[in-house]
């Protein structure tokens, strides 16, 4: 038994930090092995139960992702949480002084719940409700108990972080619609046509640019891709890297817990994600048999001309065409966008889907912390009981006991239907003392009382043997 | 039984309104729950509604869509039941909240005016005539939702043109999805329209041999309102035909299917007002008093039998 314990995070995050102090502040899985190791906490006894080092420290668990480093813990009650933190920090070759700085925040017991539940659920995320967080914490989590065994309450808070933000993500709409340019272009193409894979995409320019956006085009698997460039050279690399990385794409698993940002590799069937190239002088072919063309060209001027769209859309019998100009500056004619069936979208398009979803996840966040307060009264009421859980079930040993030898003696002298309904009877009472002890227990309003509570109870069934 | 329609006439406005609450929902609020709950819902009431209406057929002994009340309930029930077949083979629900929507108000005209007259149109006891006026209430359904859908592309396809991202953006399905339910819904009332018509001439030519010469003599397949609506079936049947083999497709499509629809609904409106035509079934048109056509479905099997023999 650990005894009363407290916990307490430290973070510095997004919020508070600007990047080049999140950078410092990074720990990476090596340095975060290595604090865990510094500050104690990693033995574990004969039942699994964590052991308390000798500087206070019951369990440790770093968080450390591109917008938050964050240190969870749980110590006994009484420990200087700050000289514990520095001292780990110092052995790790981190800079303690960054954790005690006005860009880091802390807090202590349910405020420190109640902050983990809201990093898991996306709510302190810089893209609010994005999803990644929650694998993040998950790995953290696993990692912290490669090291060590959790104290009972970082473990039960992280437990209640992963479901709490499982919550939040189901029964809100915290993580729904594009808050990324390239998401949001798959969005709106989705607007368009009911399975990208069934439609042809052009990708004018082979720069970087370029290749992000057709990464997201190829990881929502659209149909084909055609990369037209000046340089012929330069496309057939880019369609090269592509096709390559089409191949060895993250797993159904990994873009599960990507949250949708990282969608599993083409179809094996490959009715998804063939890539071709094609030479720049048939731009115009290709914009008439594409469905979708995205523009990203470093040229100066327009590449992309009313002409060419025209000439593209006469064989099109009125099948819309879906243009999306992500260069600066534009690659598209504005006059294209006056011509019948032709649909063109810019980065401010883009940029006004992501403010409105952005927006429609803002409104989701009352309802997102009614979840979670929910969360936190459970794991208050859990922390309520914890301890005074092992001398109530000592109790009802004892009270168990007391009633066996009862009703064994009862059936020594009486019939077995006798002893059934005295043994019904017994069981009713018990549950009955247990209820009233455990409220009676759970009442009391300071710590020292309830501690002066228990005892009593302990001497009170303690103090006569059964027999 | 009676008893039980009765109620049935009063709770059936109500589970419409339980339909398009969902329907609704889901609209508004994108939410799971209501998601998985419509289509069970609506399919329910379908089933339900399908029930009550076989119910009180049989109690009156004819197609119960004689006074304008009853037609309208059937309406209701056509346009539902119509919706859901496109809804599952497409599997698009956020529009259900516009159809489910006409049809609760439909349901409630035809419960807040029902009356308790029997004095409805003799053709409706005939079992021929009641498959070619279900069969032409469907297929209109179905070109009315093909319309409804077009406009919704229409819609949807302007917003996209001025670049504007709202409630409609967000909810509506894709543009090539609603012209799918567009197309899909002519593919549904296009046959429906043929088997009613041919339906129609079989029963007339059938009753022509019942009933006295008078009568008989208004029996024409000239008559305006069959007339256009083959018409009506070739225009959309080139429709089909042009979107299938010529790529007929995107704003030019759905805008000939929200024309078709306009004219369909303004040339009806001319032929019933303008033009004489024996398809009109309300009990005081001087063509049930005229005729020898039976009164009851007791006399429609004297009248079967004495053909037969």
């Amino acid at each position: 038994m650990i005894g009363p314990t407290s916990l307490h995070v430290r973070s510095i995050n997004h919020k508070t930090a600007p990047t080049e102090v999140r950078e410092k502040a990074h720990l990476e899985p090596d340095r975060a092995s290595a604090l865990m190791d510094a500050l104690g906490g990693h033995v574990a006894d004969e039942n699994h139960n964590p052991t308390v080092s000798e500087n206070g420290c019951i369990s440790v668990i770093p968080l450390s992702t591109c917008n938050r480093t964050e240190i969870y813990l749980e110590v006994v009650e009484g420990t200087d949480v700050d000289a514990l933190l520095k001292k780990g920090l110092a052995e790790v070759g981190a800079d303690p002084d960054l954790f005690f700085s006005e860009h880091a925040s802390s807090w202590t017991d349910l405020d420190a719940v109640r902050h983990l539940y809201h990093v898991s659920a996306g709510l302190e995320s810089m893209m609010l409700g994005e999803p990644q967080i929650s694998a993040q914490l998950k790995d953290a989590y696993r990692l912290a108990r490669s090291h060590h065994e959790p104290g009972p309450g970082l473990m039960r808070a992280f437990q209640g972080a992963f479901r709490a933000g499982k919550r939040v993500r189901t029964e809100t709409k915290i993580s729904t619609g594009a808050v990324s340019v390239a998401f949001a272009a798959v969005e709106l193409a989705r607007k368009f046509f009911d399975k990208l894979s069934d439609q042809r995409a052009v990708l004018v320019g082979a720069g970087e640019t370029g290749g992000l956006a057709a990464r997201h085009f190829l990881q929502h698997n659209i149909g084909h891709l055609v990369v037209v460039n000046r340089s012929l050279g330069n496309a057939e690399v880019l369609a090269a890297t592509l096709r390559e990385e089409m191949k060895s794409g993250p797993s159904k698993k990994a873009a599960k817990n990507s949250g949708g940002l990282l969608p599993p590799a083409a179809d094996a069937d490959g009715k998804s994600g063939q890539i071709s190239v094609m030479a720049w002088e048939h731009l115009t072919d290709a914009i008439a048999e594409a469905d979708v063309i995205l523009s990203t060209t470093g040229a100066t001027e327009p590449v992309i001309l009313p002409d060419m769209v025209r000439a593209a859309v006469a064989k099109r019998k009125g099948k819309p065409l879906f243009m999306l100009d992500i260069a600066v500056p534009r690659d598209i004619h504005p006059d294209v966008s006056h011509i019948n069936s032709v649909f063109t979208f810019g980065l401010d398009d883009l940029d006004g889907i992501i403010q409105g979803n952005l927006a429609a996840r803002a409104r989701q966040v009352p309802h997102a912390q009614g979840i979670i307060e929910e969360e936190l009264v459970e794991f208050q009421t859990w922390l309520d009981e914890i301890d005074i859980r092992p001398t109530v079930a000592e109790f009802k040993a004892y009270l168990e006991e007391l009633k066996d030898k009862q009703v064994g003696f009862v059936r020594k002298k009486q019939s077995d239907e006798v002893a059934q309904a005295v043994d019904h009877s017994l069981q009713q009472f018990i549950k009955k003392v247990l209820g009233r002890s455990v409220s009676t227990l759970k009442s009391s309003q300071t710590r020292e009382e309830r501690e002066r509570d228990l005892e009593t109870l302990k001497k009170i069934f303690s103090a006569d043997d059964p027999d | 039984m009676a008893t039980v329609m009765s109620i049935f006439k009063f709770l059936m406005p109500l589970a419409y309104l339980v339909v398009w609450g969902t329907y609704l929902w889901l609209f508004y609020t994108d939410s799971p729950t209501a998601r998985r709950l419509c289509t069970r819902f609506a399919l329910i009431v379908v089933g339900l509604h399908t029930a009550c209406i076989v119910g009180r057929g049989i109690i009156l002994g004819r197609l119960p869509m004689g006074a304008p009340a009853e037609f309208f309930c059937a309406l209701s029930l056509a346009m539902l039941a119509t919706y859901m077949v496109i809804e599952i083979r497409i599997k698009a629900k956020n529009t259900g909240f516009l159809v489910t929507g006409v049809s609760f108000l439909f349901v409630l005209i035809g419960s807040l005016f029902s009356s308790t007259t029997d004095e409805v149109s003799p053709f409706l006891r005939d079992p021929g005539f009641a498959g070619h006026a279900v069969l032409v209430l469907f297929a209109y359904t179905a070109l009315s939702l093909s319309f409804l859908y077009a406009l919704l592309y229409l819609i949807l396809n302007r917003q996209l043109m001025r670049h504007q991202f709202g409630l409609l953006f967000r909810r509506l399905p894709s543009l090539e999805t609603l012209e799918r339910m567009s197309i899909g819904a002519v593919k549904l009332g296009v046959p429906l329209l043929f088997a009613a018509l041919c339906l129609g001439h079989l029963w007339m030519y059938d009753l022509a041999d019942r009933v006295d010469a008078d009568m008989a003599a208004m029996l024409t397949p000239w008559d305006p309102k069959i007339m256009i609506s083959w018409v009506i079936l070739l225009g959309y049947s080139l429709g089909l035909l042009g979107n299938r083999f010529l790529g007929w497709r995107g704003k030019r499509m759905n805008t000939l299917a929200v024309g078709a629809f306009v004219a369909v609904v303004l040339t009806m409106g001319l032929v019933y007002h303008f033009f004489p035509s024996f398809h009109n079934f309300r009990s005081h048109q001087p063509i049930s008093a005229l005729s020898g056509f039976p009164q009851s479905a007791a006399e429609m099997l004297a009248v079967n039998e004495e053909a037969g023999r």
